[in-house]
């Protein structure tokens, strides 16, 4: 990925002095350093993790060697205990991401149809998670449904229930934790690609004699899908990889890859099978990036790139 | 014809309701947060019986956090400060070239987003090992920096992509250098762009776990890392505390940057 090779700048300035030979390798030389960075920081490092899991196990030790195997990977695969944290890691993405999916087009069709002026104080309530760590947000949802919490308090108040109902430390805990960290990442997306549609196509609609729920679901969804696959992609993978709220809100054996691999990194130090799930991990994630990426062709791209 | 009118007003209260309930759910452990942090009983209970400002002295007084917070801060700062020259070189780079290979570019400039924070943390930790490098601090910064740099990035080409390219030429025909025509005409015309980045990437440093999971050591542990560690075997409200200082800080810096530059274009991860 050198830049040294970029193209002559071929759009012409009108006009102007004949510009010296230098300028345009002068630029692409600007592209230089963040290239180094994330390629010495971040490829090959990857790399050298990625190669690492085709070396037998030997706690404690990251040096590659020349023996090479895929153990590793056949343990993966013959194992059913971990086939059954990569279902349970994709089954709980996949019901955050599709409520996700629900919720997100609700809240950005409610704050597209605000005025303007209001526009402002929505958006933050929506964006105001993204600005709060992760932690923090977990910490709320285990104040909100403690055995002493918001929910158990209230029920039992109301005289409702006689003992707290155990709402912590399950998978809908998880999903409802995973929910409220992705859902603004949701909106996003969707509520940008709503406001690229021309205000009187619907109308337009409205006047030849469409109700609003046929509007809703044959103009305004459909126009505003690349928001939404761009939106589904990145929960998706987003959720495959969370680690804080699994770990915080699923109980100490959640069951998620992630809480595994920190197992196999951090209390094991098994770090060759470790490897493997996090390549497993990584390709789960990626393929679905990929496929959506060539699936829903250039603009999807542009969406995700510019606005991850 | 009535009919139909009610029916549409019956959808429109339906989605309403839905949305209202949507946005008391983002808010609600939030502001859940904030009233547990003012109950004087070290339990957790609902609604409080006694407010006080206890726990905010407490949470004051704990070494551990305090360090943690000075720790984030400073590693948030030094990250920021290394990743903008980079992500700003990057986006004039990107905007002046006219290369084909740019949009390739600029995705693996984006990258570091979309590759998942814990194998980010991960590569780290074991591509440093093996070459012997196992300070915790430096670590973290090339970490945080790859947390920064993408959003410097990003919103600096946003904020380039509404300038005219000419006007760089136009200041070089008429004698200025390339440096001069940068600083003096180029950079204050991006700056919302380039500073909204700045603080974003901030305040995402400030708040990362994935990445750092796996980068602290025993003497160097970030915030976030410190309150959950301190979670997972104890639950006071001077966690909560802590927490509602961080929701005000980010609450005022997120005003701002609305003001600033529009939260719309700063598209975040976490």
């Amino acid at each position: 990925m050198s830049s040294a090779d970029a193209m002559p700048l071929t759009a012409d300035v009108g006009g102007g002095a004949p510009r010296s030979r230098w300028l345009p390798g002068g630029y692409a030389l600007l592209l230089v350093p963040a290239c180094v960075v994330v390629g010495a920081c971040l490829v090959v490092p990857l790399s050298y993790v990625l190669a690492l899991g085709f070396n037998p196990p030997r706690p404690g030790t990251v040096e590659l060697s020349d023996n090479l195997t895929v153990a590793n990977y056949l343990r993966f695969l013959t194992t059913p205990f971990y086939w059954r944290v990569v279902g349970k890691t994709i089954y709980l993405s996949t019901v955050t991401t599709a409520l996700c999916a629900i919720l997100g087009i609700v809240l950005a069709c409610s704050i597209w149809r605000t005025k303007p002026s209001r526009r402002g104080i929505l958006l933050i309530i929506v964006l105001s998670p993204l600005l709060v760590s992760i932690v923090t947000r977990t910490f709320g949802w285990m104040v909100v449904l403690g055995d002493n919490g918001l929910i158990n308090s209230l029920l039992m108040g109301l005289g409702l229930i006689r003992s707290p109902y155990p709402l912590m430390f399950n998978d809908g805990a998880v999903i409802v934790g995973l929910l409220h960290v992705f859902l603004p990442l949701m909106v996003i997306p969707v509520l940008a690609s709503l406001e690229r549609i021309d205000p009187s196509v619907p109308q337009a609609a409205s006047t030849l004699g469409a109700g609003q729920l046929t509007i809703a679901l044959r103009i305004v969804l459909p126009l505003a899908s690349p928001g939404l696959v761009a939106g589904i992609t990145i929960v998706f993978s987003l959720s495959m990889s969370s680690y804080v709220t699994p770990a915080l809100m699923g109980g100490p054996d959640s069951g998620m890859i992630t809480t595994l691999i920190y197992q196999q990194f951090v209390v094991t130090f098994n770090w060759q099978f470790g490897s493997v799930l996090v390549a497993m991990l990584l390709a789960t994630s990626m393929t679905l990036v990929g496929l959506m990426f060539y699936e829903f062709g250039r603009r999807t791209r542009t969406w995700i790139i510019r606005r991850w | 014809m009535d009919n139909t009118t009610m029916v549409a007003a019956v959808q429109r209260h339906v989605f309403n309701a839905l949305a209202w309930t949507l946005y008391g759910f983002l808010l609600a452990p939030l502001v859940c947060i904030a009233i547990v942090s003012f109950n004087y009983e070290p339990v957790q209970s609902f609604p409080p019986t006694t407010w006080s400002f206890r726990w905010y002295a407490s949470a004051l007084q704990n070494a551990a956090f305090v360090n943690a917070a000075t720790a984030s801060g400073i590693l948030a700062l030094c990250a920021t400060l290394v990743a903008t020259p980079l992500g700003v070189m990057a986006a004039m780079g990107l905007w002046r070239s006219q290369w084909r290979g740019k949009p390739f570019l600029e995705a693996f400039f984006i990258s570091p987003i979309i590759v998942p924070g814990l194998v980010t943390g991960i590569s780290l930790l074991v591509a440093l090992a093996a070459i012997d490098v196992r300070e915790a601090t430096i670590r973290l910064l090339i970490g945080h920096v790859l947390i920064v740099m993408p959003y410097v990035v990003r919103t600096t080409m946003a904020s380039l992509s509404q300038l005219d390219p000419s006007l760089q030429e136009a200041a070089e025909t008429l004698g200025a250098s390339s440096w001069k025509a940068f600083f003096l005409i180029i950079l204050p015309l991006i700056r919302p762009g380039v500073v909204a980045g700045m603080v974003f990437g901030f305040i995402l440093s400030f708040d990362d776990v994935n990445v750092s999971l796996f980068l602290v050591d025993a003497r160097t542990v970030t915030l976030p890392i410190s309150i959950m560690s301190y979670l997972q075997y104890s639950f006071d409200p001077s966690v909560a505390a802590i927490s509602t200082m961080l929701i005000a800080l980010t609450f005022a810096a997120t005003v701002i940057l609305e003001r600033w530059f529009g939260l719309k274009r700063l598209f975040a991860g976490h």
